[in-house]
């Protein structure tokens, strides 16, 4: 469970204070999946940051499954990442100087899984690109970049996958594959989603959609396709 | 598997990955430590080998255990108590006795007008008593080789005479036939020596004229012992204490090589330390490079979950095996530098001298080279903390660096520290290796200041000249730019190279007999008194000048105070070459124009008796032994005691001077004792009749000796020229160091340049605009690293002439202009080279991925 409690952030901005996001609250239930829409500027990306404890809330609290993400320290935040959390970037992210076997490879070594080369094996052929693990990232299509970068972020196993744009940089085709991937990854794993878009179809797909408008949470609901909702 | 071994598995793994995918960006850090490690293993090898094959072997340099020295002819009371003392030692097995002096030699061929200087040395069997002695052709010596007048001469004896083997030469009175020439002789070095070595037998040595009455003759006796000999020469010491007879073992011979060879082998290390501390800067700069291009991937393993710690180590692990790699090749570097110096210069260096690297160098430079590495990436990759994973969602661009970040200070402080243990550790000395530290850190920091100006000043004038000049001042701007950072490891290495030439310049200039009118041209020495006036009408009759003609007696210092040295003191005896050696002194009324009056007054009229006999001390000589005006000395002039009081204290200005005397004594004291004169010629003369007067004269006085200027100032400028090539090849390292860190800044920024090169395209410069501007770019930085390299240069050239040198210095404009182009050329072109290839970038892409 992903609680946020009245967080606000808050940037300088020349010789003013911007404020971001402002006194968000949310709650996402475990297996979740939640789409977050809104403006550009309407602070998505910064919010995901802030559950993925990227950046820290200039008040307010987010916890993970009980605990305050805001008290940790980089080394317990990034613990926490490695044990918990994926992350799929609109840009992919990946390592320039590793093979894509090797990126997917990064997470599990960090964490110390045994059966890791097996693991990573295992995600290359679930996302279609058996061939391509000894590739660089410079030697793949988008399309193929992010979905190495999904096999990444499914590598640790986590219970929670935090989605930004991850389709903002592809066609249509391929933003539709890489989509249905993540569902279905989603679906297997009863993993909480969620999915920062801009793309209205791909939002209406979630089970729950909570739209921004400066900084504040405009409306919150549940899609035809929640079957649990809140409000 | 433990949590350990598990951090240590994706430690590791990342390291063998990440190695293997930059190792191409890294190969300038590669170099660097190469570089340096390979100019510090080359240096201390070179000289520790040189030291093996010259002075490891004290024994061979003496060519005996122990030696008495003497300038007289052993009185028989010395002999006496010389037998007393080695008849109740057990270990003594051999001995012989070796008289030296030098002498002129000419062809007995009287259509050969040749003639030289040569060392000559009178030997008697068994000889020698150690170390070899080997003839042309690789025989050993044999002593029926000089019975009969038969001579072994140095090789070079015969180009200088035009003679060969089996020829005879005129050695003063006595005809010898020249019997073989020698490859090596034992204590043979190989060192300065005007003259050829000349070897002939005792007995021929005693009857050829050249022991009566003459100055420079030293009589040695040998002896080989089957024990250490420190204790039978302690007790020569005691037995001949009061005379001038000095004791020399080769174990305090061994002992004082050795001191100098280890402060000459630190003295390098700290230079190649130098070197490999440019090396680091250039270290310093790739670590920030690599930092910055791996920011992305720090804030994509952060994200992922891996701490800053462990990704350090990562980075940290990769470097410290680039810098050991780096290392074993700046070894291999070494050796390969060793077989060139092998190659170029082995007709200059021992014979038996070794070029390999020995294994405890290498390992040191491996070791230094590892810790170099360390040292100076620590810093920038302590970055990698500041690198926040949010980055990936919004890049704002550099991380802030804290300023008061305690981290950083204490490494910091601990890089400082660590630089300070390794200049202490190479120079064996913790006082020189904090003054090298804090010397180049103020040179730095001049330098840098120099830069900071230089760069000020340069901004005020960015609005004139073309767009290329404007858009290159600009470019020295940027962000991130690395503008005073090359100043300074160019400048830093224009400076060592500038600085060498320049005082090599002013050094020649003042052995440079052509430009001292005081300086003679032609010395004649060993003139008896019968001659005087013969020899003076000779030379008035080749020149037309009248020459000046000075007494001087051979003496030796026997007291001081009343008290006789005390050699067994290790701190006297280091000074022994200086305060025990046999002095040429002359004695006269009036002090010389020359001549400067520091301390006490000169005399008036002769001496009349023992109260009043009085001397004058050089200045040098008097802080040598520690004396003042009213104290005695005693000198020892021919087995005889003369004892003086000091009556003043002189300065000697040397470059304005016709002959130099450390003592003069007033007149009335030395007018009997046994004195040879010395006659000077001033006058210039071509050398076709320099050569033909000293001809003359060694046929008319074979006794006389004679010094030619031009070939003592040849010899000088030899010496200072390979001086000079030494330093000039040291100093070429450093220019290289501060060329790779010139290359690494140009890494550095090379992605700035890249994107603006993209704009300025899309705007609709084309490509020999771009290329002018990066020309110029590169022209105004070497032409300022070269202004700054030359102004230090001069004031360091300056400094060390006036101050310690204490020769006279002038400004060399040549060398100045010759400096800043050359500086500014180079600069240029490696830059030039380094981004040439930003020209022909497609800006399409390279604006969409910025």
């Amino acid at each position: 469970m992903i609680i946020l409690q009245n967080v606000t952030k808050t940037v300088q901005s020349g010789a003013d204070d911007l404020t971001i996001l402002d006194d968000v609250s949310l709650e996402i239930p475990d297996g979740e999946f939640i789409s977050v829409t809104g403006a550009s500027g309407s602070g998505k990306s910064t919010l995901l940051g802030l559950i993925a404890g990227l950046d820290a809330p200039s008040s307010g609290e987010i916890l993970i499954d009980g605990a305050s993400v805001t008290t940790m320290s980089e080394d317990e935040l990034a613990e926490l990442r490695s044990k918990k959390i994926g992350f799929i970037f609109q840009s992919f992210h990946l390592i320039p100087s590793l093979t894509a076997f090797e990126n997917i490879l990064i997470p599990m070594e960090i964490l110390g899984l045994k059966d890791a080369k097996d693991r990573a094996a295992q995600l290359l052929s679930d996302v279609d690109l058996k061939n391509r693990g000894h590739h660089y990232p410079t030697e793949l299509s988008g399309g193929e970049q992010q979905r190495i970068a999904i096999a990444r972020a499914f590598a640790n196993q986590p219970k929670i996958l935090l989605a930004d744009e991850p389709t903002g940089n592809l066609d249509s085709k391929n933003g539709n594959h890489i989509f249905d991937l993540m569902t279905e990854l989603h679906d297997q794993n009863n993993i909480s989603l969620v999915l920062v878009t801009h793309d209205q179809s791909l939002a209406e797909r979630a089970e729950r959609q909570v739209i921004l408008k400066d900084g504040r949470v405009l409306s919150d609901e549940l899609t035809r396709n929640g079957n649990t909702g809140n409000f | 598997m433990f949590a350990a071994d598990l951090i240590m598995n994706f430690i590791f793994n990342l390291t063998v990955r990440e190695i293997r995918s930059s190792w191409r960006r890294l190969l300038f850090f590669f170099l660097c430590i190469a570089i340096g490690v390979g100019s510090i293993v080359a240096l201390r090898s070179l000289i520790q080998n040189f030291s093996r094959s010259v002075g490891g072997d004290a024994r061979a340099l003496l060519t005996a255990d122990f030696v008495i020295n003497s300038t007289n002819d052993f009185s028989p009371t010395d002999i006496s108590k010389i037998e007393e003392v080695i008849g109740k030692s057990s270990i003594v097995e051999a001995r012989n006795e070796v008289t030296e002096t030098s002498a002129m030699s000419r062809p007995l061929d009287k259509s050969n007008e040749n003639f030289s200087f040569v060392e000559l040395k009178g030997i008697e069997p068994p000889f020698p008593l150690v170390g070899n002695f080997t003839l042309s052709g690789g025989k050993p010596f044999d002593f029926s080789l000089l019975e009969n007048n038969g001579a072994v001469v140095a090789p070079i004896l015969l180009d200088d005479l035009d003679v060969k083997i089996g020829d005879k030469i005129r050695i003063g009175e006595s005809e010898f036939q020249i019997r073989a020439t020698f490859d090596e002789e034992p204590g043979g070095t190989g060192g300065f020596r005007l003259g050829a070595r000349v070897f002939i037998s005792k007995n021929a040595f005693e009857t050829a004229g050249i022991t009566q009455n003459r100055s420079r003759v030293r009589r040695r006796i040998l002896y080989r012992t089957s024990d250490n000999p420190t204790e039978v020469v302690t007790q020569l010491r005691e037995a001949l204490k009061g005379s001038t007879i000095t004791v020399q073992s080769y174990r305090e011979t061994q002992e004082r090589l050795g001191e100098q060879f280890e402060r000459t082998e630190n003295y390098l290390s700290l230079t190649g330390l130098l070197i490999l501390v440019l090396g680091g800067v250039g270290v310093w700069n790739v670590a920030r490079v690599f930092v910055e291009q791996k920011r992305k991937s720090v804030a994509v393993l952060k994200c992922l979950g891996a701490s800053g710690n462990r990704i350090i180590t990562v980075y940290l692990l990769q470097i410290l095996t680039l810098g050991f790699l780096g290392s074993l090749f700046g070894v291999l570097l070494a050796q390969l530098g060793l077989w060139l110096a092998e190659w170029r210069y082995h007709d200059v260096l021992p014979a038996k001298m070794s070029y390999a690297v020995h294994f405890s160098v290498a390992w040191q430079g491996v070791l230094l080279g590892v810790l170099i590495s360390l040292l100076f990436s620590a810093l920038p990759l302590l970055q990698v903390r500041n690198i926040k994973p949010r980055l990936l969602l919004h890049d704002a661009g550099g991380e802030k660096m804290r300023r008061l970040d305690l981290t950083k200070t204490i490494f910091g402080a601990l890089s400082l520290a660590g630089l300070l243990a390794l200049a202490v550790w190479q120079a064996g000395s913790l006082k020189v290796g904090a003054f090298f530290l804090v010397g180049l850190g103020f040179t730095s920091l001049f330098l840098y200041l120099a830069a900071v100006v230089l760069t000020v000043l340069l901004r005020k004038i960015k609005n004139f000249g073309s767009f290329s000049v404007r858009q290159a001042i600009n470019s020295l701007y940027r962000p991130g730019n690395q503008t005073r950072i090359i100043l300074l490891a160019v400048g830093l290495g224009a400076f060592v190279v500038l600085a060498v030439q320049s005082l090599q310049g002013n050094l020649i200039r003042e052995f440079d007999f052509t430009r001292n009118a005081k300086l003679p041209s032609l010395f004649f020495i060993d003139i008896q008194k019968s001659q005087i006036d013969e020899l003076k009408q000779i030379v008035q009759t080749a020149t037309g000048e009248n020459v000046q003609v000075v007494p001087t007696i051979r003496a030796r210092i026997a007291f001081v105070n009343g008290e006789p040295f005390d050699f067994e003191n290790r701190e006297t005896r280091q000074q022994q070459g200086v305060i025990g050696r046999e002095f040429a002194v002359t004695y006269r009324p009036e002090m010389d124009e020359n001549e400067t009056l520091l301390a006490g007054n000169w005399w008036n009229g002769a001496s009349n008796n023992a109260d009043d006999a009085q001397i004058s001390v050089e200045e040098g000589m008097s802080k040598s032994l520690g004396v003042n005006v009213g104290d005695w000395m005693t000198f020892d002039v021919s087995g005889r005691k003369i004892q003086v009081q000091i009556a003043n204290i002189r300065k000697l200005d040397l470059r304005n001077t016709r002959t130099a005397f450390v003592f003069v004594f007033r007149p009335g004291v030395l007018e009997s004792a046994p004195q040879t004169f010395v006659a000077t010629v001033l006058k210039k003369i071509p050398a076709v009749e320099r050569a033909k007067l000293q001809r003359g004269i060694i046929d008319k006085f074979p006794n006389v000796q004679i010094f030619d200027v031009a070939d003592i100032v040849a010899a000088v400028q030899k010496l200072v020229n390979n001086f000079v090539l030494a330093i000039s090849f040291v100093g070429s390292f450093v220019i290289l160091s501060g060329i790779l860190i010139l290359i690494g800044s140009i890494a550095l920024t090379k992605s700035q340049r890249i994107y603006e090169n993209a704009i300025l395209k899309t705007l609709g410069a084309k490509r020999p605009t771009l290329a002018a501007i990066l020309l110029a770019e590169y022209g105004l930085l070497g032409f300022l690293a070269g202004i700054i390299g030359t102004v230090f240069a001069t004031a360091l050239s300056f400094g060390v002439s006036k101050f310690l040198f204490d020769i006279d210095w002038e400004f060399d404009l040549t060398l100045t202009i010759a400096g800043v182009l050359i500086t500014t050329v180079l600069v240029m072109t490696v830059g030039a080279i380094a981004s040439f290839d930003v020209l022909f970038r497609k800006p399409l892409g390279i604006l969409r991925s910025q």
